[in-house]
């Protein structure tokens, strides 16, 4: 896969390149607008990640160019400002998704998974973990022939866990994802682990749930 | 009270007050001008009969029985009278002038009277003269009458005079007032333009008024873009921040106790990010950068709010009851932010909250608005504070419960976009509760 960071802050695009690398992506970086229509009109790229707030270009006209330059890629527009027009006319204008800062590179990741998934039509629509096969398209889990009733929130956090195998999501990565842009009072939240009480209580119902792992101090993992 | 009524008012009074001085001093006035006149005329005569007397006229009186004089004309209106005066008498000294009642032929009358002592043939003699009062009478009433009608016709005229002359008068300052001192419009929506007037005061004012309104303006909006700017331009550092750290958390080689540093720090950039996103929803809000285009069904959002925030109350163990009477169509309004404003505030009566508290939330139609009630049996705040729980940055209560405080200041602004009237009453160790009325 390889992904291109328009992104004009070197360090943070430094960090998300780290990380994608990490989760074996081939990352290429831009600095500036120019530079970035250049590589965009050279190179083939499956991801363009694309900050709006470039210094010397329109962030949506490179996006408008780009989409023709490179019709194949799939593009998540980066923006600071969480401007409501911009991220209406982002996806008017061809992307697939939309991002504000700050942003956890855990759900970045989860949010490119989810627009392969939608791009790749249904091949890849179940997620095993352990005895659970969870149906992302229908949003069912199945346990032994028996289908588990989820909320929404317990089904979107056990997706996430299992589509972060084997690694730690923080609380904070997980309220993140499950909230989103909510705009709430509480920083310090762990109203997560309500959620996953719940969520533990149903599963093991249904059979052995030794690979769902509390991190004491950080968080949850699910083992593969 | 109207200032050009006060003027109508002032004026009228006055003109009254004015045309009763008048009124009262009039017949006073006629009277002591009248009686000049009539005083003159009766010295004048006094010296002509005094000359007849003299040259020896008096005979013919002496001739009469009581050795006295009297002679009136038909309609008893002038008389002349001559008396001895007898030694029993008390003498007096000079003439005097009075309004005496006189008898004639048994009538008493009113006359103005001169009386003038005299020596002759060593008689001492009294000359009366006088002239009857009932016409000056007359014309007194008659002039009194006369200055009351005037009086309550000026009056009556000049109210209505005053009422339309000070309603043009007055006409550019109304202006003034109407088009800009409302209470409610925002600076971004000041109306500059000039109200023409031929006072020099309404235009000074009026200018001043539009120099204060630009100044007030100007800073609001640098004050809005100065929050922009910054929210922008922070975002960016935090969010390096925020990414280096989740790349070292990944990272399996790192020490647990510095992951669970690591992690508290990522909780403080969280909370900033917070801020600075509220701030920025606020001052967003208040530049009129959100569409209200929107209609929604009021029960509908609240059952989303509620199916958002169900943890909370399960981890609290707070029983939520619903009395939703009505529902209500509302529009034109945005949804995102109105479910804001409902998340904040039962999130609000979550967090001040006992628990195993309440929270009933009503929904009822009343005779031209919607009524929602959000109600809790949590540990409320002092009736004197309870202006203050929408002032941004302040925290009242908090030693139990986190948070930056700008929850209620973002309910605040949103309902004051969405023109939604909000009352709180609070009692401490009862609970709050919020009043929206739609």
């Amino acid at each position: 896969m390889n992904v291109l960071i328009v992104e004009d802050e070197r360090s943070l695009s430094h960090e998300i390149e780290i990380y994608l690398t990490k989760q074996s992506f081939n990352c290429d970086v831009a600095f500036t607008g120019k530079t970035a229509a250049d590589k965009i009109h050279t190179n083939s790229y499956d991801f363009i990640l694309l900050d709006l707030g470039l210094p010397d270009v329109d962030g949506l006209e490179l996006l408008k160019d780009a989409k023709k330059a490179n019709s194949e890629a799939s593009f998540i527009v980066i923006t600071a400002r969480g401007e409501v027009e911009d991220k209406v006319t982002g996806l008017d204008l061809g992307a697939d998704d939309y991002i504000s800062k700050p942003f956890a590179l855990a759900e970045l990741q989860s949010r490119m998974q989810a627009i392969l998934r939608r791009k790749h039509g249904l091949k890849n629509n179940t997620m095993n973990i352990h005895d659970f096969v969870m149906d992302i398209q229908n949003r069912t889990v199945v346990a032994n022939g028996q289908s588990i009733n989820l909320t929404k929130k317990e089904f979107d956090l056990l997706h996430y866990l299992g589509l972060h195998k084997n690694r730690v999501l923080t609380r904070m990565q997980l309220t993140e994802h499950i909230w989103g842009d909510v705009l709430e009072d509480d920083y310090d939240s762990n109203y997560i682990d309500v959620h996953v009480k719940n969520l533990r209580k149903k599963l093991a119902a249904h059979g052995s749930i030794d690979w769902f792992e509390t991190v004491r101090g950080i968080g949850y993992r699910v083992n593969a | 009270m109207r200032l050009q009524i006060k003027f109508a008012i002032y004026n009228a009074l006055s003109k009254a007050l004015i045309i009763a001085a008048f009124g009262a001093a009039l017949p006073v006035v006629v009277e002591k001008i009248v009686y000049d006149h009539i005083d003159k005329r009766l010295i004048a005569r006094t010296e002509r009969v005094m000359k007849i007397i003299h040259r020896g006229g008096i005979e013919d009186i002496k001739a009469e029985q009581d050795c006295s004089f009297e002679s009136y004309n038909i309609l008893k209106e002038e008389f002349i009278a001559i008396r001895p005066i007898l030694t029993t008498d008390k003498i007096p000294a000079l003439q005097v002038l009075e309004n005496k009642q006189w008898n004639i032929e048994g009538e008493n009358l009113n006359h103005r009277t001169i009386r003038t002592p005299f020596v002759y043939d060593n008689q001492l003699y009294e000359l009366n003269i006088g002239e009857g009062l009932s016409t000056i009478d007359q014309l007194k009433s008659t002039i009194s009458k006369f200055s009351l009608w005037m009086m309550i016709g000026v009056v009556l005229l000049s109210i209505f005079i005053d009422l339309g002359f000070v309603r043009v008068l007055l006409r550019p300052f109304n202006r003034i007032v109407t088009s800009k001192l409302q209470p409610t419009i925002s600076p971004t929506s000041f109306n500059f333009a000039r109200v023409r007037s031929s006072t020099f005061e309404f235009n000074q004012l009026d200018h001043s008024i539009n120099d204060m309104m630009q100044k007030i303006k100007d800073a609001f909006l640098i004050e809005k873009e100065f929050i922009s700017n910054v929210s922008h331009e922070l975002q960016t550092p935090i969010s390096i921040l925020q990414n280096r750290l989740e790349n070292i958390i990944v990272d399996e080689k790192v020490p647990e106790e510095v992951t669970l540093k690591l992690i508290e720090s990522q909780k403080t950039l969280t909370r900033m990010s917070k801020i600075i996103k509220a701030l920025l929803l606020i001052s967003k809000i208040e530049n009129d950068q959100y569409l209200k285009n929107e209609s929604v069904k009021i029960v509908e959002l609240l059952d989303e709010v509620l199916e958002e925030i169900e943890e909370r109350l399960q981890q609290r163990n707070i029983q939520l009851v619903k009395q939703f009477h009505d529902d209500f169509q509302y529009s034109p309004c945005n949804r995102t932010l109105l479910f804001t404003l409902f998340f904040n505030i039962v999130n609000n009566a979550i967090k001040y909250n006992k628990e195993g508290g309440n929270i009933i939330i009503t929904t009822q139609k009343a005779e031209t608005n919607f009524i929602v009630e959000i109600k809790d049996t949590g540990i409320g705040i002092e009736e004197s504070q309870v202006k203050n729980i929408f002032d941004r940055f302040k925290r009242l209560n908090q030693s139990n419960a986190e948070g930056y405080g700008l929850g209620l200041p973002i309910v605040k602004t949103i309902a004051a976009f969405h023109h939604i009237e909000m009352k709180v009453e609070s009692q401490q160790n009862v609970g709050t509760t919020f009043k929206l009325i739609l």
